[in-house]
């Protein structure tokens, strides 16, 4: 991988598509028949076998297609089933709309296989849980069915049913469109506009069959920026094949997978790389091209990961802000593996509740994600070329919860980077229902950021920090709300402040805005720039001019 | 089980919602789709589609799953419930933008529900263990005769002192409830109609409306498509992994 160009990051990707479309035709071709559907759909029973002929015979009429009638039993009574024969998902589709159009209430009665309606009604499809014996009448009141009429007491809706067939399977489709602009408090320390602006466009279909057994799912995303070359770029988040089994799960392709439970800060959160020139958040994220296997077991859930291949973090460009004063070269990276990026890396995660406890445990084994910037002078210029250490990680996922307070820990220990080490974030989450007398949520988030490696964390901000926030849902119509954070150092000056707010402006619109204040930072100029990269207390100094307010327009499609 | 008037308000009460519960048990499995219209006092009025998948648990309460289709900028959320007869429910929320499974505290489903009049607590069935119930009258809710029996919560997590049914006595079908404050006053109320009879033997609502009785504003919930028999299992579709890809 070369230089850093748009290009070459849709190039990458379309490398990975390769990779995986591979596999996926090898996986699909193998995978078999798909069981054919018979539906039926039902008009009513009736106790009269008159009755449900008569019915039977005025909606034949009415829909120019063969309506049949079948005895039924139930709790000891024998009822007459109005329905029609077994019908394809077309056709099922089309005789649903027709009779929800004529206010003809009806339900439909699934089959895997086109087997006769009486044995289908006796026994129905597929077996599961046992069928408890036959009910008493109850005392009081009128016995069970007593209308002679079809048995719905009012007039349907009427409502058109625009809802996915569920025989079959599933398709959807969705466009999320964004406009943002970026607005700098000062201009940047090298010069860098106080304004960008950028669109972004994320397309995402799933298409399922075999009762949605079987599935792929596809999430292509791309941004086009004005001031920052890095920005402008592609990314294939999913695009995987999966097979759901009875207690299991299968999922090929490109995927975006997250652990953790802290609000703040997800340290344990390691199957993606960070689409880091998307948002200093950290959680937009590469998708993860992979093999994962989930087990649903009464011991809980197992998630067995290969991964295939190393994503190589993004970062922004010399005309981009909230960057570092080097240029990084980060499609040009070294790796500790021999492998490089195509080393396949192992992870395994289990989890499971227990009343108030959820808990997670994980190993990973692999490329890091995060990497080390090394100095280094490339044609008499500084640069910073990304290092990816192999790093073996164990770590832990969990929350208690107490009434409305929930407490949260993850957190790991981890060897790669020097001696082995412990990081962890722990925390509370208390969640106000109604506040103040209104309809109004409040929740109050308090966390501690911890790294063992304190000054020499070089691939963190947050090595000793707390981190205080409020959350606040309005519960309205426009879907109001707004979080609001605050980290700040337990031992230098410096704070960070994060606001992040949306409301729903239609159906299909919605506003977002988003602030970053950088903090009691050194000042630059008491320092050189390498005093920066080695000296702790001016771990943000090059942020404090990057303050900015980000509005972004989002319409759904 | 039989319900005699014979009996004390507390095991009468408690018996017409074994009646109840008696009734719509043994569906096994089931996928509605729902639309929500919320209105405000002077009529403004916005609309949400979501879906409900529900599975019956043996000697355990439902387990259901709820995903929203629109507000677009919603779409993909979907929330997971595991009732429980004498512990509290467990619930879990998927975010699709980060594909995070979030556990929630049980304590938030007493807030509103998607903006709406309803809270989650006001849709899911919770077990019968849950409640202490006790008969005040029987009343005629238009040609309806009913029984009126209150519910009182014994977990914490509620978000009403108490709540007043309206039950049928011919079919046991709810047809109105009321649901009271702190301060003991009436909050809200809902009325239910449009029954059907389904898979010969389940009475479901096609139509409630829940209406606030401070601010006015309501809720209009119509249920569609009903769909019995799916074949739905516990470790397939209502496990916290299968939460990830609801769709």
């Amino acid at each position: 991988m070369a230089s850093a160009s748009p290009q070459n990051v849709i190039s990458v990707s379309a490398a990975c598509v390769a990779r995986v479309s591979g596999l996926l035709v090898a996986l699909v071709v193998t995978l078999g028949a798909i069981p054919a559907q018979a539906d039926q759909l039902v008009f009513g029973s009736f106790k009269a076998a008159d009755n449900a002929s008569n019915w039977a015979k005025k909606l034949s009429q009415l829909f120019a297609r063969e309506i049949e009638v079948s005895p039924v039993t139930r709790d000891g009574t024998t009822l007459y089933r109005v329905h029609s024969r077994a019908l394809d998902p077309a056709q099922m589709e089309q005789l649903r709309r027709r009779a929800t159009a004529a206010g003809i209430e009806h339900w439909r009665l699934l089959q895997t296989d086109s087997a006769p309606v009486e044995a289908v009604a006796a026994e129905p499809t597929p077996p599961a849980a046992p069928r408890t014996p036959p009910r008493n009448e109850p005392q009081l009141g009128a016995p069970r069915l007593t209308p002679p009429s079809p048995v719905t007491e009012t007039a349907p809706t009427g409502a058109v049913d625009d809802s996915p067939a569920a025989s079959g399977g599933t398709r959807q489709s969705e466009w999320d469109l964004g406009l943002q602009t970026r607005t700098f408090a000062e201009e940047g320390v090298f010069g860098q506009d106080r304004f960008e602006g950028s669109i972004s466009l994320e397309f995402e279909y799933f298409h399922g069959w075999d009762d949605d057994r079987q599935s792929v799912t596809v999430t292509p995303f791309v941004r086009v920026d004005s001031a920052d070359s890095e920005r402008t770029h592609g990314d294939l988040r999913e695009l995987f094949y999966s097979r759901v089994g009875d207690n299991w799960d299968l999922h090929v392709g490109a995927r975006r997978v997250f652990w953790g439970v802290t609000e703040f800060q997800h340290r344990v959160d390691i199957i993606n790389q960070t689409d880091l020139v998307e948002n200093i958040d950290m959680e937009d994220k590469l998708g993860q091209p992979m093999a994962q296997l989930t087990l649903v077991r009464d011991w809980g859930i197992l998630d067995v990961y290969a991964l295939l291949g190393h994503r190589e973090r993004t970062f922004p460009g010399t005309d981009g802000r909230v960057r570092l004063p080097w240029r990084i070269l980060d499609d040009d990276a070294t790796y500790a593996s021999g492998a490089e990026e195509t080393r396949v890396d192992g992870a395994i995660r289990w989890s499971h509740h227990m009343g108030p406890f959820e808990v997670g445990l994980h190993h990973f084994s692999g490329t890091s994600r995060e990497p080390l910037l090394v100095p280094e002078l490339v044609g008499g210029e500084v640069v910073l070329r990304p290092h990816y250490p192999v790093i073996d990680q164990t770590g832990i996922d969990a929350q208690a919860f107490y009434g409305d307070w929930v407490f949260k820990l993850e957190g790991y220990t981890r060897s790669g980077f020097g001696d082995r080490h412990v990081a962890f974030n722990v925390g509370f989450e208390r969640t106000l229902v109604g506040v103040f007398g209104t309809r109004a949520d409040f929740g109050i988030v308090g966390e501690y950021l911890y790294d063992e490696r304190d000054e020499e964390a070089v691939d963190t901000l947050f090595e000793h920090d707390i981190a205080l926030g409020g959350r606040l849902h309005l519960n309205d119509f426009a879907d109001t709300q707004a979080l609001l954070g605050v980290i700040f150092d337990t031992e230098y000056d410096e704070y960070f402040v994060s606001l992040e707010a949306s409301r729903r402006l239609t159906d299909t619109w919605q506003l977002a805005l988003e602030g970053r204040v950088f903090a009691g930072g050194k000042d630059l100029r008491t320092t050189t720039p390498f005093g920066t990269l080695v000296q702790p207390e001016y771990k943000s100094a090059w942020l404090q001019a990057d303050d900015y307010l980000q509005l972004e327009l989002k319409k759904f499609l | 089980m039989t319900v005699d008037a014979a009996d004390s308000p507390a095991s009468l009460g408690r018996a017409v919602f074994e009646e109840a519960d008696r009734r719509a048990s043994d569906y096994r499995d089931l996928e509605v789709s729902l639309r929500m219209i919320l209105r405000t006092a002077n009529g403004r009025a916005t609309e949400r589609a979501l879906r409900i998948r529900q599975l019956e648990v043996p000697d355990d309460a439902d387990k259901v799953l709820v995903v929203f289709d629109t507000p677009a900028n919603i779409r993909g959320t979907a929330l997971l419930s595991h009732g429980h007869r004498f512990s509290p429910d467990d619930q879990w929320l998927f975010l699709p933008a980060l594909k995070r499974t979030k556990k929630i505290a049980s304590r938030n489903k007493s807030g509103p529900f998607l903006g709406s009049e309803f809270s989650f607590e006001d849709l899911s069935a919770p077990a019968l263990e849950k409640y202490a119930y006790r008969h005040l009258r029987d009343e005629t809710l238009g040609e309806v005769e009913c029984f009126v029996v209150e519910r009182v919560s014994t977990e914490d997590f509620s978000g009403y002192t108490r709540e007043v049914f309206w039950i049928d006595k011919r079919e046991f079908r709810t047809q109105r409830v009321e649901y009271y404050d702190r301060r003991d006053t009436p909050l809200k109320r809902l009325e239910v109609s449009d029954y059907a009879l389904y898979e010969e033997a389940f009475w479901k609502p096609r139509r409630m409306v829940m209406t606030n009785l401070r601010s006015h504003k309501s809720t209009e919930l119509i249920w569609q498509d009903y769909t019995f028999g799916l074949g739905f299992t516990a470790e397939r579709d209502f496990s916290v992994s299968s939460l990830r890809r609801a769709r």
